[in-house]
Order: structure tokens, then sequence, then C-alpha cells
């Protein structure tokens, strides 16, 4: 008996002409560029209770999504809390973050924020005190403050965009750092904008992320 | 039990008195007198966070719920002792769940599960699993143990929420007896409003059992779950625009058009404007597959005519589909020159594997309507038409059954459809089998498709057989169409079936092999049948009859009509062990990653 089906084969049909390319979008094979990761800030407001920041994290695990930081902390009104997460990721992924987050239950609004948002992290950073002229200059030069001091160590604490502490890493390290404590990227919109205004779902379904890379934030 | 006594009041144990007598009328005599004095009849008080657990599935109208019985879930369970809610006892908790699941599937409502705390829990997970792949409703309460020893690894303790959460919609810990029955309202309406889900309360035993005469909320979602029904006007013009012009449209029904019945909009939209159907596997029984527009399913073993119109049209309606792997194939040859219309209730599905020209998030039955409001005329498809019936008679389904050999499959899948009436629900497992029950049988009505679309869990075919038995009408036939390997999976439920005694029939397409794995290993691991052959099956009619169901078997074609009549006819469980060619294959297939349009119609074309 003759197993399977009657038919054309394969290479007898007509095969169309198109191509769609990794993220589902219908292309030009021969202009198709391939889409990079880009460094970008995402905010959420969510509900504060037990288990929303285990919620966002387990999705961006779960959707191998690439983050930076992840940082969460109180707003003005108790109920709420705010999640600000930096990813890396090319467009199609931030937009399938900012969708997958909106559908979180106990998230209330998400927005990627404007290249030119407010963005702080602080550093508390240990070193050597052996030389303490030296250090206390660097320490100036990088609006650092003394946190603690004692004879052998000094620790200073350092505010400001990812590059400034990153740059004051680097150069107190000629004294020798003992350990550093880092918390991520929190940020906030500029002027009267809210930072994670709520959006239609028609509007959560057709945004698209063409801004640029986040501009090095110099204070 | 003498804790809850102790507690009650002597006012309250005249009452509690007045309810064992209400309790000792019969059960019909209870009936006639609740519809007779429906003013006078007022529930008995909520006592503890149980009875509030209780009251909340009573008040969304719950009728059934599926479950296995436990330490920590005992209080739960002591006050569904009095409620009319009927409570089938299952074998495993998995087979309440996938129970619970088919029940969803078939009513439209959540289905309710039960389980206790630890192993009860986690035996839920695939079920769960399951459910959330699918978008079905269902709601799962699962036992905990007392707040005070959550986090001490004390007996029978899971982190439950932390299990569960990657595989449910949403779950809640709950923590307060006074707000314990608006938790699990909350979980029902989240269960079943925009795109459903299943949802999870975990119940820790001293807020079950935990004094209050608090009354659950109305079944709500929370202020932050917001769902829009209607699509952007603006996108629905510009949509319709291109189905005027169109001149290859196609439309893609997937399981959303069902969960949001949708199935009859999208008929009319269809033959109104004598656009093509294809369905996905979830979203067979969308369209009748016996009407000239259909193209039944399309994907990994499609229709080869579906697989060509999809990738050949211009412009494709996708409604209520993900776009799954098993449907678009690699995505780089997925319907490449057609623009898509993306109707979903869920903005995260629009572009996330397939880029939408027109993303239109709404409810489909609302959206259907838009569009059909929006398109003023029919496109211009004549040819379009003619090209997809030639398809239908170039790839036609038609397979070879000499009598002399084996029983074929497909010739078993035709001949329970034929033996029964339109409205059968067909519940299967997963494997070739389940390929089979979707290619030969031929759905009209949708709710009559029961299957493990998204997860693929074997063993989902005996349990969502005995929740789509609860479910479907009394004239509805229910025929879980399974596999040996499957079946051996979940076949304990059976013993639940007989103590039911819920009429259905079970055909095991037996081939001692787990076929659809010695299919693949046949073509693309050189014929290595690594740990697929079984080489040995129980005798399933001798097993059936040992837990008291009828038990029939089949070796030859000339016994198939008779034998199916009569197990069909056998008001209680039967399973029908099927002998079929061990050799069958699923045909036409396009390999993981393939390009549709290219699907193999023989192994030699892999």
């Amino acid at each position: 008996m003759k197993r399977g089906l009657e038919g054309p084969a394969p290479e007898e049909r007509p095969t169309p002409e198109g191509r769609r390319n990794k993220q589902g979008i219908r292309i030009d094979p021969e202009v198709e560029a391939k889409r990079e990761p880009r460094r970008t800030v995402i905010s959420a407001l969510v509900k504060h209770e037990p288990g929303v920041l285990s919620d966002v994290s387990a999705l961006f695990s779960r959707r191998q999504f690439n983050i930076e930081s992840l940082t969460v902390g109180p707003t003005k009104t108790d109920e709420r809390a705010r999640i600000t997460v930096v990813v890396e990721e090319p467009d199609p992924g931030i937009d399938q973050i900012k969708k997958q987050l909106r559908k979180l239950v106990p998230v209330i609004s998400v927005r990627e924020l404007e290249p030119d948002a407010m963005q702080r992290e602080l550093a508390l950073i240990k070193v050597d005190a052996d030389d303490p002229a030296q250090v206390s200059a660097v320490a100036e030069m990088y609006d650092a403050t003394t946190v603690d001091s004692s004879p052998e160590t000094a620790t200073f604490q350092i505010t400001g965009s990812r590059q400034k502490i990153e740059a004051a890493i680097e150069t107190f390290s000629q004294f020798g750092i003992r350990e550093i404590a880092q918390t991520g990227t929190t940020a906030l919109a500029r002027g009267t904008e809210e930072t994670a205004a709520p959006i239609s779902a028609t509007e959560s379904a057709t945004e698209q992320s063409t801004q640029q890379e986040y501009p090095a934030d110099d204070d | 039990m003498s804790e809850r006594a102790a507690k009650i009041t002597p006012a309250d144990a005249d009452e509690q008195d007045d309810e064992h007598l209400t309790d000792s009328a019969t059960p019909d005599t209870a009936r006639e007198g609740d519809a007779d004095t429906e003013s006078e009849t007022t529930p008995e008080p909520v006592t503890n966070g149980a009875d509030a657990v209780v009251r909340a599935l009573e008040n969304a109208g719950v009728e059934y719920a599926f479950g296995v019985q436990g330490g920590a879930i005992m209080p739960v369970y002591d006050a569904l002792y009095d409620s009319d809610i009927t409570h089938v006892t299952m074998a495993h908790e998995q087979g309440a769940a996938h129970a619970a699941d088919a029940y969803g599937i078939v009513s439209g409502e959540p289905g309710i599960c039960l389980a206790t705390s630890g192993p009860g829990a986690t035996n839920l997970v695939t079920g769960l699993a399951d459910a959330d792949m699918d978008s079905d409703p269902m709601v799962a309460l699962t036992g905990q143990v007392p707040t005070e020893f959550v986090g001490n690894d004390a007996f029978q303790e899971t982190d439950t929420t932390g299990v569960t959460t990657p595989v449910t919609k949403a779950n809640t810990f709950a923590t307060d007896s006074d707000r314990v029955g608006s938790d699990v309202s909350e979980a029902f309406a989240l269960a079943s409003e925009g795109r459903p889900g299943p949802t999870l309360v975990d119940l820790p035993k001293d807020v079950t059992n935990g004094e209050t005469d608090r009354e659950p909320d109305t079944p709500e979602t929370p202020d932050t779950y917001e769902v829009q029904e209607r699509a952007d006007p603006e996108i629905v013009a510009a949509a319709a625009e291109r189905i005027e012009n169109a001149e290859r449209p196609v439309m893609l029904l997937g399981g959303g058009v069902i969960k949001g019945n949708a199935s009859e909009a999208c008929r009319e939209f269809a033959t109104e404007h004598e656009i093509p159907v294809i369905t996905t596997m979830p979203g067979i029984g969308a369209f009748p597959e016996d009407h000239e527009l259909s193209l039944e399913m399309a994907g990994m073993h499609g229709t080869g005519y579906a697989n060509m119109a999809i990738t050949h049209c211009d412009t494709l309606i996708g409604i209520g589909t993900r776009f799954d792997d098993r449907l678009t194939g690699g995505i780089e040859t997925f319907a490449p020159d057609a623009e898509l219309i993306h109707v979903d209730i869920d903005p995260a599905e629009i572009s996330k594997n397939i880029h939408a020209d027109y993303p239109l998030v709404g409810d489909a039955a609302t959206v259907v309507e838009q569009l059909s409001e929006a398109v003023s005329q029919s496109p211009q498809a004549t040819k379009w038409r003619a090209q997809c019936q030639q398809w239908k008679s170039d790839y036609s389904m038609a397979y070879d059954a000499p009598e002399d050999k084996p029983i074929q499959p497909e010739f078993v899948v035709e001949a329970l459809d034929e033996a029964t009436d339109d409205d059968t629900i067909v519940t299967t497992g997963v494997g070739q089998h389940q390929m089979w029950a979707c290619q030969y049988w031929t759905y009209t009505e949708p709710r009559t498709w029961v299957s493990s679309h998204g997860l693929g869990t074997m063993g989902y075919g005996l349990p969502a057989a005995i929740g789509a038995r609860l479910a479907a009408d009394d004239d509805q036939d229910v025929v879980c169409i399974d596999g040996d390997g499957s079946f051996l999976m979940t076949m304990q439920e059976l013993s639940v079936a007989v103590r039911e005694n819920l009429d259905i029939t079970v055909a095991v397409l037996n081939n001692e092999y787990i076929g659809m794995v010695r299919q693949w290993q046949d073509a693309f691991f050189e014929g290595r049948h690594s740990a697929s052959d079984y080489g040995w099956m129980p005798e399933f009619d001798k097993l059936a009859e040992a837990f008291g169901a009828s038990g029939f078997r089949i070796d030859d074609y000339d016994e198939v009509a008779d034998t199916i009549e009569a197990a069909i006819d056998y008001d209680g469980p039967s399973v029908i062990d099927v002998h079929i060619d061990p050799q069958a294959n699923v045909f036409p297939m396009v390999p993981s990653g393939g390009d549709n349009g290219q699907f193999a119609l023989t192994e030699d074309q892999l």
C-alpha cells in the first residue's frame, strides 16, 4: 500500500517571492539590516503588595529579556511602588517587555522613558586610606560624600549617572578598592510629563520603539 | 469538626440544627422547595473562611468542582459538604485540573479544581500550564499549611504561588479570613474576563478555619485589570479598506474566536464576503469544516490546501490566534506576501511573532462586528477561491486503506464521526491520534473539540472527557480519541467515570508505540526507535472491564462499525482497544521550523 498522501511534490509547487525577518516583519531580504539591541529605561507603577517584585523579575527571566538593573521603591502613595528597569534589547523586544509587564495584574502602568529622562544611581565605595589627601581630592572631584572613615579605610557615597559612577570607580581604583555596593538606576521623566502614565490597549499594541540610544547623562 | 463546633454559640447551634433538617430532605423536595419559596430561602450564614470560599463559588454559579481531598484543604471540603456544588473526586490532581479545564472549554465558564498543599498542588501544575497555554478559564484552590508554618518546610508544604506563577494568569496567597471569599471571587472573575486563563488561590488552613461572617464580594477584576472590547475605529477602517481591495484574502480563526463566542459573527463575515477560512488547532469548530469556504486546519499537520492558501494569501485576517510555531512553521516563510489584520484581546499578542499591519485590540465578536460594518464591498476574489478549490482537489486528504492490511487510523476516526451526531464532543491525548482526530473528523460546532494544544499534554484526553461530559448537554455524546501512550498516563481516571457512571466512549488507537516520536525517529533519526517502542501494551478492553467499564477490542476492518456502535450505545464508560497499523504516519507534515508551502506528503519528501 502507498503510505502518505497524493499531490504535487514540494518542488513542483509555486512559492511566493516575499520573506519575513526574525521579528515576523515582511522584508526585502536585500536591504534588511539586523536590529541591534539598545539600552533603555522602563518605569512601571505597581501595586505595593507582596509578590510583585518576584512576578516582575520572573517575567524577565522567563521571556529571556536582558536587564541591566531593576530597582523598586515607594512612591508618594503608600499603596503604590515604582519599579525602574534598565533593559538592553532590540526594539521589538522592548515593545514586548512593555506589553508583557502591562499584563501583570498588579501592574498599574508602564512607560519607556525619553532619552532625556533624569537617571540616577548611588554607589558606596570603600577604599584604602593610605593617602588621605589624594583620596579626598578624588572624592571632591566627583562630589562624593564621606560616609565613614577609619585609619585604614574611607567610604564615599556617590550619586549620579551610571557613567559618572563608573568613572569614579575607575579613578578610585588607584587607591585600592575594598568593597563596592551599588543601587541600580532609578529615573523620572522631566518637567510636567508623568513618568508612567497609563495608556490604552490599542496604544500599547501599536506603540513602537524607535528611540535612540540614551546619551550619557552628564551632571 | 470539633474545632468548629467549639466556636458555635448557643444561638448558632440552633441554626445549625435547622440546617441539618434541610439537609435530610430528599434532593428533589429541597429543589422544589427552593423554587416555590425563593424569597424565604436565605443561604446559611458564613461562619469561617472555608464557608466564604464555597459561598464565592456558589455566588459565581459553580455547579461542579473536581478535586482530591487532603490535610490542608479539609476545611474547604468540610464547607463543600453542605453545598449544592457537586464535587467529583478524581483519582489524581492532574486529572482534576484537566477535567476542570475541559469543563471550562465546553461550558465557557471557569472550571474549578481543588487540591491539598504540597503534592496536591504540584500535581495540578501540568493542568495549570496546559490551561495557561490554551487560555482556558479555570480556578484552582489549593490548601496550604497554616500561615505560622509557612516557610518552615512543614509537612506537605510547597511554595505553591511561587511554583505556579509562571503557569497561571494570576495567583494569590490568602492572608485573611475576612478577605478569602473575595479573593476567590476575584480569581473567578480574572479567569474568565478578557483573555481567559487559569487562576489560583492558595488557602492556608488557619485562614479557611478562621472565624468570619463576611460574605464574599461579587466577582470583579481588580481596578488595575482593564480589557479593551472595541478596536480603534481608524485601524478598523484601514483594515476594512484592505479587505475590500484584497485579491487573495484568508480568514484564520484561532481559539480566541471560540472563547469569545465569535464563531457566529465570523461565519457570517466569511460567507457574506466569500472569504476562505482556515482554523488553527484550538480554532477547530469555529467554522464548519463541511462548508465550501473551509480549508480546515493549517500548520505542521494541517491540510495541504490550508497551508497553500496561508502561504499565498495577500491579506490574512487572523482572529484570536497567537501565531504559535506549530502554525507558522519558519517565520521567514509564513504568509510572506500577506498584510496581516490581527484581532486579539491581548495587546501583547499583537506583533509578538508576526508583525501586524493592522493591529485590532478588542473582543473577537465585537471587532468582527466592527469590521462587518466597515466593509462595504466584498473583495474581488473569484480567481483566488477557484485556486483554493483546485488545491483542495490537488492535495486531497484521501488515504489508502486496503482491506487485507492492518486497520488505518484515519478510517477509525471517520467511523466514529459517522456513528455520532454533529454536536458530539471529541477529546484527545497528544500525538499521532490527536492529529488524525483533527484531520479526519469533520467539526461543525464550536466547543466540540477539546484538546491540549499549546502544552501538548499526553494523558489529557480521559480526564478531559470527564469534565466535558459534565459540562455537555445530556443528549450530546462525548468521545475520547486516545493513543495507547497517552491513555496509560491518566487511565486511573476511568475509576471516576465508572463511579460517577459517566457516558463516555474512549477509543484507544493502539500502535504499541509513542507513535509521533517513532514517526520523527524514522524521518530524522535514521529509524533508531529509542524509548518509543513499547512492544507490549496491556489489554485495554480487559483493563476497562476490571475497572467496571465496558471493554471492546477491534483487530479487523469488519469489526469497526459494529463495535463502535455498541460502545457508543453503552450507557456508561466504554473503552475500545483499536489495534491499528503500527507503521501508520501523519501527513501532510511541515517539519519543525519549515516552510508551510513545502509540506511533505510522504516520508521521502521530508
